[in-house]
């Protein structure tokens, strides 16, 4: 029943270093640890197997995990939630595929300078359950709130939805312990105490193992920001006539400077059309709805209360008719479930089909979202056109920055794709559409990706004219840090950093 | 590394069945949200994604890609008490569902599954014995190695005069009658001061719902046929039943063995107890001075959506301190006791009880009261470990007390006492 192309001498000194209970060579053990949600080629899955996978306890043993990939020249794949919309945990070369899901513990909750520390497989929802008691919360508040982890956060550096007032996960981790990819247990942070949030004392190390998508080391142990649990929440969603008022009152409600604002999103008509399918809050709307604004606040209440009423005035004086307080509250409510289900999928011709939900995800200066997305919204058109299995699920624009959410958006596009009819054929122009949708933002003055990653197959090709010089940054830094490329290898075209010619 | 499965002997088996439930596989796979993991009482636990909901759906997948086979996943699916927590936490159940008139039905899934496996010769060894045991004795031998016979089903009912047959059957679980017979006994305590006129059945067997869920179909359905027959022969129409296992037996499973000739009402005593409280057919008059919380039943609340009912009884019951926690939190909630998992991962089991005992300790409680029998072996174990014990308690048990009736509680400590020959009007 096993079959692994890592050697048993491997198998047997990955059960030395992890127990036999935490090392899988069984075939369904690896053939579900080869995907993500990120766009995937399902009918190439054999492609993306591990050929063994572990569960560790303990950062020695992720360590020791990476010395013996080394000293065998195994690549080394970590993955956490595995929930991640690019691919970053998709072993693209096979080998030792690490799951830290079982390092989920709380290590400690200071009250006092105001941090928890805690293990990377433990999930958002799960640590705030456990923080309520405190009164505290960690506002990391991605669409995967319900399921994604820690670790997969610091690796892709993630967004949250309310990060206009909280920060975004890169604001919220304070330090953190990463295996290197030679197998160094280090601590980064600002500067080098765990729990200190600002400081200048040397390389600013902690934003250059966040987003890495696991090419530069596994975290081990994470220390991060509480902040007070909000007593007052207030969302607000309104409606215009035509996207051009929409966009105009998204810029005006950003720019209100409220501190409590955490975030303004712009659903694009397209968007709506599609929530009209089948959503019930939207079905009943009269047709003169074509965009909606949703706005969110949280603070105190003495902040919020009025800060609401201004919020309000600005929507409305900004051409924006409010939805009211069911749609809004409940609307907000239900923001991590309620945008992309497969159940939602249509052919051209109407049929209800299963359809995974992909999302591309730029980001873009306020000026720029008119064009981007007409010009978006055409190269899915023309890939519609050829392959009918794809389906334009609309657009939406995120304030993207934090604390200060007004000069560029996460801005994307969610595209429908009937997985079980891919082919090459329709993977290929599904990769050209990546490239094409990447190639628009980044001549737009923007950037690839605002929140999933740029690593995935068709975008990935864009990243080098994104980065300019940067790039040979990249790879010159990660020959430095993983001379054998045993990291995840074959992510970021950062093999190049390996070929003939190559400045070490 | 390319890897394609060679053809199996039970290869156009495992099409057929990838066939059947491909478009509920897509529309998991599809989805990705895995917003199940964290609410799934075994994951929990394990933390290993091959017993996540998301791999019940994508194992499919991968079959009919030719992937895996019956026999690399068969295992996998043991990881599962069917509580039902990832259809409740699915966005496609919450927010589409209705409108396509599709659910998420993992417990379907892993059923399927289970009977694939058995029916490709892939059997799990604890799961055989056990499913032969009942077969051989009618019942399942919840004793361990004690014999569970016929001759000693109805001995719960000692000295409670319940004579045979009639239009309303009280149907006693397996558990219930060898192992907490205070909870049967309960129950039939409450029906008869409230006036309810009943029976016992002429011979019950198993209900046949755990053999259903472990995938042995036909075994479950001799059960189900025998029990069926023998409630028409008395002339029964009215099922009481106070497990709710044996509950989702009675209204999932014997309908789709029977249809439309299926026709009992099948009255879950929980829900019965309340209305005989509410309508002042039985008298909560003493006061039981406990500090309580609640474990919802994962096949009350999450299969059937029953949470009110167990919590109106409580509220009524005098001199209780009752510390609530809302049946939406306790999706996530379990004592790892259903579908068989105590009996091929007792292990596992034992780990998802002690945490739910912990929860329950953290709001400072004395009692947890559950109202089902299958959860109260695992949790009372797990709470009598504590250096500060919690009790576990069933809500019929509470119920007895509360109207001043004999036959309360009874633990694991009197079974033996209740296993005997003598005065059983009901045995055979």
């Amino acid at each position: 029943m096993t079959a692994t192309t890592v050697s048993d001498p491997v198998v047997e000194e990955l059960v030395q270093i992890c127990g036999a209970d935490h090392v899988f060579t069984e075939r369904s053990a690896r053939y579900n640890r080869a995907r993500v949600p990120a766009p995937f080629p399902v009918h190439r899955w054999s492609e993306y197997v591990p050929d063994v996978v572990v569960l560790p306890t303990s950062a020695e043993q992720i360590s020791e995990v990476v010395k013996l990939a080394n000293r065998y020249r195994i690549p080394v794949v970590p993955r956490a939630g595995g929930t991640g919309l690019t691919d970053g945990a998709v072993p693209l070369r096979h080998g030792i595929l690490v799951d830290v899901k079982l390092m989920n513990n709380i290590l400690e909750i200071d009250m006092d300078d105001r941090t928890v520390t805690v293990q990377p497989g433990i999930n958002m929802l799960k640590l705030n359950e456990e923080l309520k008691p405190y009164g505290v919360i960690y506002p990391d508040d991605p669409a995967s709130y319900p399921c994604s982890l820690v670790g997969g956060r610091i690796g892709t550096s993630g967004w949250s939805l309310i990060g206009g007032r909280y920060g975004h996960t890169r604001d919220l981790v304070i330090s953190f312990e990463i295996v290197l990819p030679t197998g160094e247990l280090i601590r980064v942070g600002d500067g080098g105490g765990p729990k200190i949030r600002k400081s200048s004392t040397g390389y600013q190390l902690k934003h250059l193992f966040m987003g890495h998508q696991g090419t530069l080391g596994i975290v081990t142990e994470a220390t991060l920001e509480l902040v007070p649990r909000p007593e007052a929440e207030f969302a607000a969603f309104f409606s215009y006539p035509d996207y051009d008022s929409a966009w105009r009152s998204t810029g005006s409600l950003a720019k209100s400077g409220l501190a409590t604002l955490a975030g303004v999103v712009l659903f694009d008509e397209w968007k709506l059309s599609y929530l009209r399918r089948d959503d019930e809050a939207y079905i009943p709307q009269p047709d003169s709805v074509r965009c909606v604004v949703a706005t969110a606040m949280y603070g105190t209440t003495d902040e919020v209360r009025p800060a609401a009423k201004r919020l309000l005035r600005i929507g409305q004086e900004s051409g924006g008719n409010y939805l009211g307080d069911e749609i809004s509250q409940g609307d907000w409510a239900s923001r991590h479930d309620r945008y992309a289900t497969p159940l939602h999928g249509r052919t051209p011709s109407g049929q209800v089909v299963p359809m995974s939900w992909h999302c591309e995800d730029a980001s873009i200066n306020w000026t720029a979202l008119p064009l981007v997305r007409e010009e978006w919204h055409e190269i899915v058109r023309r890939l519609i056109d050829r392959h009918p299995i794809f389906d334009d699920w609309g657009m939406f624009a995120y304030t993207n920055g934090a604390f200060k959410p007004w000069g560029d958006y996460l801005t994307e596009i969610d595209v429908g794709i009937w997985e079980q009819e891919l082919d090459d054929e329709s993977w290929a122009a599904w990769v050209q559409a990546k490239r094409d949708i990447a190639a628009v933002a980044v001549d737009h003055g923007g950037s690839i990706s605002a929140c999933h990653g740029a690593c995935r197959e068709g975008e990935v090709d864009l990243v080098p004219r994104e980065m300019g010089g940067g790039f040979d940054v990249m790879k010159r830094i990660k020959r430095v840090l993983d001379p054998l490329n045993i990291m995840n290898p074959g992510k970021y075209l950062l093999d190049q950093a390996y070929e003939e010619g190559e400045p070490s | 590394m390319s890897e394609q499965s060679e053809p199996t002997g039970n290869g156009h088996r495992e099409a057929q069945f990838a066939q059947e439930w491909r478009n509920a596989a897509y529309n998991c796979y599809s989805s990705g949200h895995k917003f199940c993991r964290e609410v799934c009482p075994v994951m929990q636990v394990t933390r290993d994604e091959v017993h996540s909901p998301t791999a019940f759906h994508a194992n499919i997948v991968a079959m009919e890609q030719g992937h895996l086979s019956v026999e690399d996943v068969a295992r996998d699916y043991v990881h599962c008490t069917q509580c039902g927590a990832c259809e409740l936490r699915c966005p496609n159940t919450l927010f589409t569902g209705d409108f396509y008139r599709f659910r998420t039905r993992t417990v379907d899934v892993v059923k399927a599954m289970r009977a694939l496996a058995v029916d490709s010769g892939v059997h799990q060894p604890n799961w055989q014995r056990w499913v032969d045991a009942t077969a051989q004795w009618k019942s399942e031998p919840v004793l361990g190695d004690v014999p569970v016979s016929q001759d000693h089903v109805a001995d719960w009912a000692a000295g409670l005069s319940i004579p045979v047959g009639g239009e309303t059957i009280l149907f006693c679980d397996c558990e219930g009658a060898f192992y907490r017979t205070s909870v049967p006994r309960a129950a039939a305590r409450i029906l008869q001061a409230a006036g309810v006129e009943f029976g016992l059945m002429r011979e019950q067997w198993c209900c046949g719902g755990p053999a259903a869920e472990m995938g042995y179909t036909d075994r479950a359905r001799e059960f189900a046929e025998h029990n069926v027959a023998d409630w028409r022969q008395v002339g029964a129409k009215r099922i009481i039943v106070f497990d709710p296992h044996d509950y989702i037996a009675f209204t999932e499973d014997y309908p789709r063995y029977f249809g439309d000739d299926y026709q009992f009402e099948i009255v879950l005593m929980v829900e019965l107890a309340a209305e005989l409280v509410r309508d002042g057919r039985l008298q909560l008059t003493h006061p039981v001075e406990r500090v309580v919380t609640y474990h919802d039943a994962c096949r009350l609340n999450k299969r059937k959506g029953i949470h009110e009912a167990p919590r109106e009884i409580l509220r009524a019951i005098p001199g209780l301190t009752f510390k609530d926690v809302d049946h939406v939190t306790q999706w996530s909630y379990c004592s790892g006791a259903g579908a068989g998992l105590s009996i091929e991962r007792p292990d596992l089991t034992a780990e998802i009880s002690r945490r739910r005992v912990e929860r329950a300790a953290g709001l400072g409680v004395d009692t947890l009261v559950s109202a089902c029998v299958w959860s109260e072996r695992p949790l009372s174990e797990q709470g009598g470990k504590r250096d500060e014990p919690v009790d576990v308690v069933d809500l019929l048990e509470l119920v007895a007390q509360a109207a001043g009736l004999d036959g309360g509680r009874a633990g694991p400590s009197a079974t033996s006492a209740t296993v005997g020959t003598e005065g059983t009007e009901a045995a055979q």
